[in-house]
């Protein structure tokens, strides 16, 4: 028998019996759309962390300290197994980090905090010196103007949470009053060392430098309270502020800014999937590393039950839609016996039977899949809509295209494998009895 | 002596009702000839029909050989025995076993589907069938748009569709009026002797016997005698 005839035959056979396939096939969609809902809502939390999470920085992005760096945050450190003597987070080590396959753009970052000065205001600013360069690559947002770019000098990307205030004003004051109107993009400001800067105590010794704002970030996360500029400024204000430290109070500069190693470094790689390897072989070279991924991972570790238990609710309605195929065919073959029987005396073989039975089956797992992909997406716009409306909140509904692939996929097989008992007994059937039977 | 096409020898059917053992056929020997129209005779109840299943690999024989065109149907399996009955044997029934839910057409493409026959050449088989018993305007009507003789006919066509070897019919007219018979008889032993085909026809009508070759009259499973007609008259 032809997969023409077969499929021909099976369809025929399906659609003479409108009400009861239809019936069977519902308890398919049902039970589709039960798994695809279910599991797409687990996918769609997934989804609401990473995108929580690339609020406070590119989840591509992967963090590199030195072993005795005190900055590190990240977590727990078993995997940091590294003997010996640790490795600089130097030059070197940043050259080694370009050259690893999908890494994009490295930079290393020096961390201050520093006095900003605009007009008349001041402001307590977070500075992270960075590879102009880079900026962009690293993640790092602008709203307004534009990115830092290598050729920039004197030029600042300024954090739209810094705050500025009157240095005049006592602290209870400052936080009483309204914050002053300040938007100094395309406009100069200083930055110094100096506390005291814009106030009669300011140290007249301590020269301030003037930098450009060329662009300003968005609100919100960590990026709006920072202060970005080129890592060779931040580090020739470093420089300048350990020297006036020395001469203060005749300290020794602590060792590691003379052996240029850096607190951190930033890697970004090109794609999602390379950044664990990425951070796997940073952290074999010696050094630690964190990235946003290990916060994903942690975060969907812990959800992981929570998406078993969803899948496994919508499983069962799927296990139900299956005994009901099993018994519209186990009932089919009762009405069939005669059929199956003449069928068999003018030579169909067993394999034939058997094919058929299987074929119908598999035709109401699919049709069952098919309808049940459609159900899903309509179901998943309404959860969607329903979340939007209560503002969102964490819960939403997220099918990839794989899902309904995979579910059609898999109401096929399971429709396959609730055909198979019947179909085994359909093709046992004695040909002659099958005959007598009035 | 035409050579035989099936031959039997010493074939026992018992079947078991419970506890009890009931002796449908009781050790037979028989030979088919090939091109003959032979006829299974016998009251109800004598093991005609029993005998015919047998002969055609419906059922297995609880001892004996049953060998055609040399082959041991009585060992065959299930699967050989279907490809068997696909090659070399056709079925007519006395209720006709159509499938309902099928023109006349496509009831009598059946057994090529199986075969695997390209849709064309099966259309056209199956038509020509249809035009050779007289139905080819019925062809797309479903069996119960037509009359017990014309589904007959059609399950008639179904049978030598193929070009079987040998047709076996169970009682062909018992659901039949006396006119409609001679009719089937005369369409059935005709089709058989234009392509020198074995007709096995089984009934208790003497009416019938006057179409056969041979006469083989059965009583409680076993051959009571056998009859030899030379020559075979038109009716």
């Amino acid at each position: 028998m032809s997969i023409k005839d077969l499929l021909d035959m099976a369809l025929r056979n399906l659609l003479k019996r409108k009400l009861r396939t239809f019936l069977t096939i519902l308890g398919v969609v049902i039970g589709t759309t039960s798994i695809v809902v279910m599991v797409s809502i687990g996918l769609g939390m997934n989804q609401t962390f990473a995108n929580q999470l690339s609020e406070w920085g590119s989840l591509q992005v992967i963090d590199v300290y030195s072993q005795n760096s005190n900055m590190y945050w990240g977590g727990n450190d078993e995997e940091s197994t590294f003997e010996g003597e640790a490795p600089k987070l130097d030059d070197a080590a940043i050259a080694e980090f370009k050259l690893m396959d999908s890494v994009e753009a490295v930079s290393p970052v020096v961390d201050m905090y520093l006095k900003m000065q605009f007009d008349k205001y001041v402001a307590d600013a977070s500075i992270r010196g960075i590879e102009p360069a880079a900026m962009e690559a690293l993640g790092f947002k602008v709203e307004q103007g534009r990115y830092l770019n290598g050729e920039d000098g004197k030029a600042i990307v300024l954090g739209a949470d810094v705050m500025f205030y009157d240095p005049k004003l006592s602290w209870e004051m400052v936080y009483s009053t309204e914050p002053p109107e300040v938007y100094p993009l395309d406009e100069t400001v200083e930055v110094s060392y100096d506390w005291n800067l814009g106030t009669r105590d300011a140290d007249k010794s301590i020269k301030s430098t003037k930098f450009e704002v060329v662009g300003i970030t968005p609100s919100g996360g960590m990026d709006g309270w920072s202060v970005y500029m080129p890592i060779a400024e931040a580090k020739k204000i470093q420089e300048a502020q350990l020297e006036w430290q020395e001469e203060m109070w005749g300290s020794s500069s602590s060792s590691s800014q003379k052996d240029k190693e850096y607190d951190r470094v930033m890697v970004k790689v090109d794609n999602m999937d390379d950044v664990r390897v990425i951070q796997q072989s940073i952290k074999d070279m010696g050094f630690r590393a964190s990235s946003l991924t290990d916060q994903l991972d942690a975060m969907n570790e812990t959800t992981k039950m929570l998406r078993v238990v969803l899948g496994a609710i919508g499983a069962i309605s799927l296990v139900v839609a299956a005994i009901g195929i099993t018994n519209t065919m186990v009932m089919a073959i009762y009405e069939r016996t005669r059929e199956i029987g003449i069928m068999k005396v003018i030579g169909a073989s067993l394999r034939d039977i058997k094919l058929l039975f299987l074929t119908e089956a598999a035709f109401i797992g699919f049709g069952g899949g098919i309808l049940g992909a459609l159900f899903s997406l309509i179901m998943s716009k309404i959860i969607n809509y329903f979340a939007m409306s209560q503002g969102g909140g964490g819960f939403s509904s997220y099918i990839p295209v794989w899902l309904y692939v995979g579910s059609i996929g898999f109401a096929t097989v399971i429709g396959i494998l609730s055909g198979y008992l019947p179909a085994q007994r359909a093709m046992k059937l004695s040909a002659l009895s099958a005959i007598k039977t009035e | 002596m035409a050579k035989s096409i099936i031959r039997l020898r010493n074939v026992r059917k018992i079947y078991k009702m419970g506890s009890e053992t009931i002796p449908a056929v009781g050790g037979v020997d028989l030979r088919i000839r090939q091109g003959e129209v032979c006829c299974l005779f016998g009251k109800s109840g004598s093991g005609k029909s029993t005998l015919l299943n047998l002969l055609a690999g419906l059922e297995k024989p609880t001892s004996g050989e049953i060998i055609f065109n040399k082959k041991h149907i009585e060992r065959m399996s299930e699967d050989h025995l279907a490809s068997f009955r696909q090659q070399y044997v056709g079925f007519v029934f006395q209720s006709y076993n159509l499938l309902p839910t099928l023109t006349a057409l496509e009831n009598v493409t059946l057994p090529l589907i199986f075969k695997n026959v390209p849709i064309e050449e099966r259309k056209q088989r199956a038509m020509k069938m249809l035009k050779a018993v007289g139905l080819e305007d019925r062809a797309h009507h479903k069996p119960q748009e037509m009359s017990g003789g014309q589904q007959q006919r059609v399950s008639i066509a179904r049978a030598f569709i193929n070009n079987p070897q040998v047709v076996f019919a169970d009682e062909p007219t018992g659901n039949l009026d006396t006119k409609t018979t001679y009719e089937m008889m005369d369409l059935i032993t005709g089709l058989a002797k234009e392509n020198n085909q074995t007709l096995v026809i089984v009934t208790h009508d003497m009416e019938l016997a006057d179409y056969a070759d041979r006469i083989v009259v059965l009583s409680d499973g076993k051959i009571e005698s056998i009859t030899e007609r030379t020559t075979q008259e038109e009716k």
